[in-house]
């Protein structure tokens, strides 16, 4: 550690300054905005808001979505990160990259794929047409089902490598002592795995909340205006009706909500140990 | 002293709020091997850094070769450091590695070559100057640390515990090695650690350090057989240390008399200084351990728990017997109390 | 053993539901029909080619690539030397400061787009390509300095501290001895803040005037007005261009460990 403050002050300054100056202030302006009604402070703003009952459902339905998706990547995170754990350090590698590489291509093609296969036309409509269950297309597009796969599909591989970086650093041989010790899977799993992985599932777990919360692409392809999320919500305020008070109090709300998700996140996992 | 070649005044060090070294010290004379002993946190290494320059100083001044170095920073004072890491450069071969300072010297090409080379020769690792650092043996890397610092003819050379990272073959062929190029060069070394027997195999002197201060300085003859407090003793391997009043001793458990008049002060004994199997004290072997030539005992007795060393050629006691022994007036280390 | 059959069917599940609707995509943008459609009908590549004449893709590809390169490698300026102060230096208020530049990941990218919109766009007339840029480095600057500062813990500081004592100054140290050695995560870096802007959208969603659109936000507006197979086509292209980058860069610098 070198204790020369001015130095170290004058290379991390001007990066600290950069992103107060250009990103936090503005930002800030537009969150306090939401406080203010004809200029003087208020929260009028926030009980017209929560009071108007489409603002109501997009509210519930993006907290549910984000609870679903999170908790569905989970459930599958778990099963997959322990076998990527145990294959060879060879195959895990490869795994591992094939699991990381969707998050490096552009979330449009990503969700765009749902289109095909959800479509009128696409693979699942002509699977039903075609064994005969519906005579005629059914709607699978815009609609929540929709929205909630392709967030599953976007966000769980965060999901999966915090929880394959948790099980890492797992004790080698943890799990196989539980079992010696006469522990049934489902034991070993509540008892050894959970408790010892927790931080990664927290991680996890906050990732895939705040990503599914402020995700805009899925919902606008896959969920339209029929199926609104806080974020499209957002949009069209502001494209339609110039309405920025909205705007910043859909802003507050998702900030306050990611952040609330690692708060109780992490409450909960140190109340478990 | 008028012969001080590094001298620390009044030297006082700090991270933060806190006080690490409260006032130091000490002479250095030129061409000696100065040992830093004592153990973690007595602010032995702070000094060293002190003295590198990586430290700013709380109070007081540093002077080399009688020129105040107290502001100097650390890359125009001409220490070298080994470091305990070796803190060699993974991106650079072993050439390279020793280069380095060369080069930020700007000294002509030729120069460079024939000063790399000599400073592999010395370390006797000519032979690996195209390796990096990663593909050398803990003992090579030491050495190549090593030669970096002396290929800029450094004022004064430190070395952070220099053998603790080694294995115990590697230590004996390192410290002859040290020993080599000190008397070769003649440079002026200073060594921390916090093994005994180190600084006493390699130091002409030994500054024996204890939260911050000095506890004791003196030569390794002088350490090890007159340790002039209680705690030089104990680190010196007095294991056995006891208050003494009169001819009445007294242990973490009780008293005892001895047989012998002493200065009041602490009595202390080594293990092999005390005689078991007869004399005026009765105990019970606790513990025993075999040592090769010698048997170990923890022997329980009123004053408290007694270290003992006998020849293994001594028939052995077994442990929950009870036994004699003598903490006889010759061996005993008499510590007067200031 | 059972249980490596089970464990390879829930790999393989996964792996489709995760990577299997880029095969799809690929596929519908080979179809010779005029409407978007799985399986193919007729196999054609006019849908690839055409993406290569549609001018509003080329300039918005070319605004894109000048954001992702552009404002990633002016985070790393600024997010090098932050995170080498935040690793090596005791600094007053470093964890405000750490959290000062982190904050961009919490803070939904819609906002900042409204936000320098409405406060540096409109009042102080900046272009929006300007405020385009600075959102993107400000949103690059954290991951630059996450991945460099975990490359600058992995690196004992006592080689900087031995490079000085060998005469060095300080900045010297950096350049001779620290950089070369955090070189690959620097690299890394430079990838994921390349790829994160390069995909970036609900940033740019407001800040888009006419003729200045980055790539995503061009691709949701073509969807919008044509149901023709070029957007999938196009997908395929980016999922092409991403999954090279991805298999070099990790075949160099093992970048997943870098994520």
């Amino acid at each position: 550690m070198f204790q020369n403050q001015r130095e170290g002050l004058a290379l991390a300054l001007p990066a600290a300054i950069f992103t107060a100056a250009l990103f936090l202030l503005p930002v800030g302006i537009l969150l306090s905005e939401a406080f203010k009604v004809d200029g003087s402070w208020s929260l009028q703003g926030y009980i017209d808001f929560a009071s108007k009952p489409l603002n109501q459902v997009v509210f519930l339905r993006t907290l549910k979505l984000g609870f679903l998706v999170a908790l569905v990547s989970a459930v599958i995170g778990y099963a997959c990160a322990f076998c990527i754990v145990n294959l060879d350090g060879k195959h895990r590698g490869r795994v591992f990259g094939l699991i990381v590489l969707p998050l490096m291509i552009s979330p449009v093609a990503r969700t765009y794929a749902w289109i095909v296969i959800l479509g009128r036309t696409g693979i699942v409509n002509d699977a039903i047409v075609g064994l005969g269950l519906s005579e005629t297309p059914i709607r699978l597009l815009f609609t929540e089902t929709a929205v909630f796969l392709g967030l599953l599909q976007l966000f769980m591989p965060l999901m999966i490598i915090s929880l394959v970086s948790a099980m890492e650093n797992l004790p080698k041989d943890a799990v196989p002592a539980a079992r010696v010790l006469g522990a049934k899977w489902l034991q070993v799993f509540t008892r050894v795995i959970l408790p010892l992985t927790k931080d990664g599932l927290v991680l996890g777990g906050t990732l895939v909340f705040t990503g599914s919360l402020t995700a805009y692409i899925t919902p606008a392809i896959l969920g339209g205006s029929k199926v609104l999320m806080l974020e499209t919500l957002l949009y069209q305020r502001v494209n339609v009706a110039n309405d920025f008070v909205s705007a910043g109090i859909i802003a507050t709300i998702l900030i306050v909500m990611s952040f609330g998700a690692n708060i109780l996140l992490k409450r909960i996992s140190s109340a478990r140990s | 002293m008028s012969d001080a070649f590094v001298s620390l005044q009044n030297l006082s060090l700090a991270y933060g709020k806190t006080v690490v070294v409260p006032d130091l010290n000490l002479d250095i004379r030129k061409g000696e091997l100065i040992a830093l002993l004592g153990p973690s946190g007595c602010g032995k290494t702070t000094t060293m850094r002190a003295i590198a320059g990586l430290m700013s100083l709380h109070g007081g001044s540093i002077s080399i070769d009688g020129i105040d170095m107290s502001r100097t920073p650390a890359n125009k004072r001409g220490i070298g450091l080994v470091f305990q890491s070796y803190a060699l450069f993974p991106h650079l071969n072993a050439f390279e590695n020793v280069a380095f300072g060369l080069r930020l010297k700007k000294l002509p090409k030729s120069e460079i070559a024939s000063g790399v080379e000599a400073g592999l020769n010395t370390v006797g690792l000519s032979h690996l100057a195209d390796r990096k650092p990663a593909e050398m043996s803990g003992g090579q890397q030491q050495r190549l640390s090593l030669a970096r610092s002396l290929v800029m003819q450094p004022k004064v050379l430190l070395l952070d515990e220099p053998l603790s990272n080694l294995d115990a073959r590697l230590r004996l062929e390192m410290r002859t090695e040290l020993q080599r190029v000190q008397r070769d060069t003649g440079i002026t070394m200073v060594f921390v650690t916090h093994d005994q027997s180190e600084a006493l195999a390699l130091a002409d002197r030994i500054v024996l350090m204890k939260d911050g201060l000095i506890e004791q300085l003196g030569t390794p003859d002088d350490l090890y057989n007159r340790p002039e407090t209680a705690f030089a003793a104990d680190f010196f391997g007095f294991e056995n240390i006891f208050n003494v009043s009169g001819s009445i001793i007294t242990g973490p458990q009780g008293s005892a008399p001895i047989n012998f008049k002493a200065v009041d002060g602490h009595l202390a004994w080594r293990p092999g200084a005390i005689k078991i199997g007869n004399g005026s004290h009765q105990g019970t072997v606790r513990g025993v351990a075999f040592a090769g030539e010698q048997r170990e005992y923890v022997i329980d007795c009123q004053l408290g728990q007694i270290k003992a060393s006998v020849s293994a050629d001594e028939p052995a006691h077994e442990i929950g017997t009870s036994i004699a022994f003598d903490l006889p007036k010759a061996g005993a280390l008499s510590i007067l109390v200031t | 053993m059972t249980s490596t059959w089970t464990s390879r069917i829930i790999i393989g599940l996964t792996l489709t539901f995760l990577i299997g609707p880029f095969f799809i995509i690929i596929a519908a943008g080979l179809s010779a029909g005029d409407f978007l459609a799985f399986p193919p009908e007729g196999l054609t590549l006019k849908w690839y080619i055409k993406v290569f004449e549609v001018e509003s893709f080329r300039d918005s590809f070319a605004l894109s690539m000048f954001l992702a390169v552009f404002g990633t490698i002016a985070a790393l300026m600024l997010g090098v030397p932050a995170a080498y102060a935040l690793s090596r230096y005791k600094i007053p208020y470093g964890e405000t400061i750490k959290t000062v530049v982190a904050a961009p990941i919490i803070v939904p990218g819609i906002i900042v787009g409204l936000a320098l919109l409405r406060y540096l766009v409109v009042p102080l007339s900046f272009t929006i390509t300007l405020a385009l840029f600075l959102a993107h480095t400000a949103l690059v600057l954290p991951y630059a300095v996450r991945v460099v500062s975990s490359s600058l813990n992995n690196l004992r500081s006592d080689m900087e501290e031995a490079a000085v004592l060998l005469g060095c100054s300080r900045i010297g140290a950096f350049f001779r001895v620290v950089l070369p050695n955090i070189q690959s995560g620097v690299l890394a870096a430079f990838i994921l803040g390349f790829v994160t802007s390069f995909n970036q959208v609900p940033v740019s969603l407001f800040l888009s005037g006419p003729g200045v659109r980055t790539l995503p936000i061009d691709m949701l507006s073509y969807m919008e007005i044509t149901y023709d197979p070029s957007v999938a086509a196009l997908s395929a292209l980016l999922a092409f261009m991403s999954v090279v980058i991805v298999f070099v860069a990790e075949k160099f610098l093992g970048f997943s460990r870098y994520v």
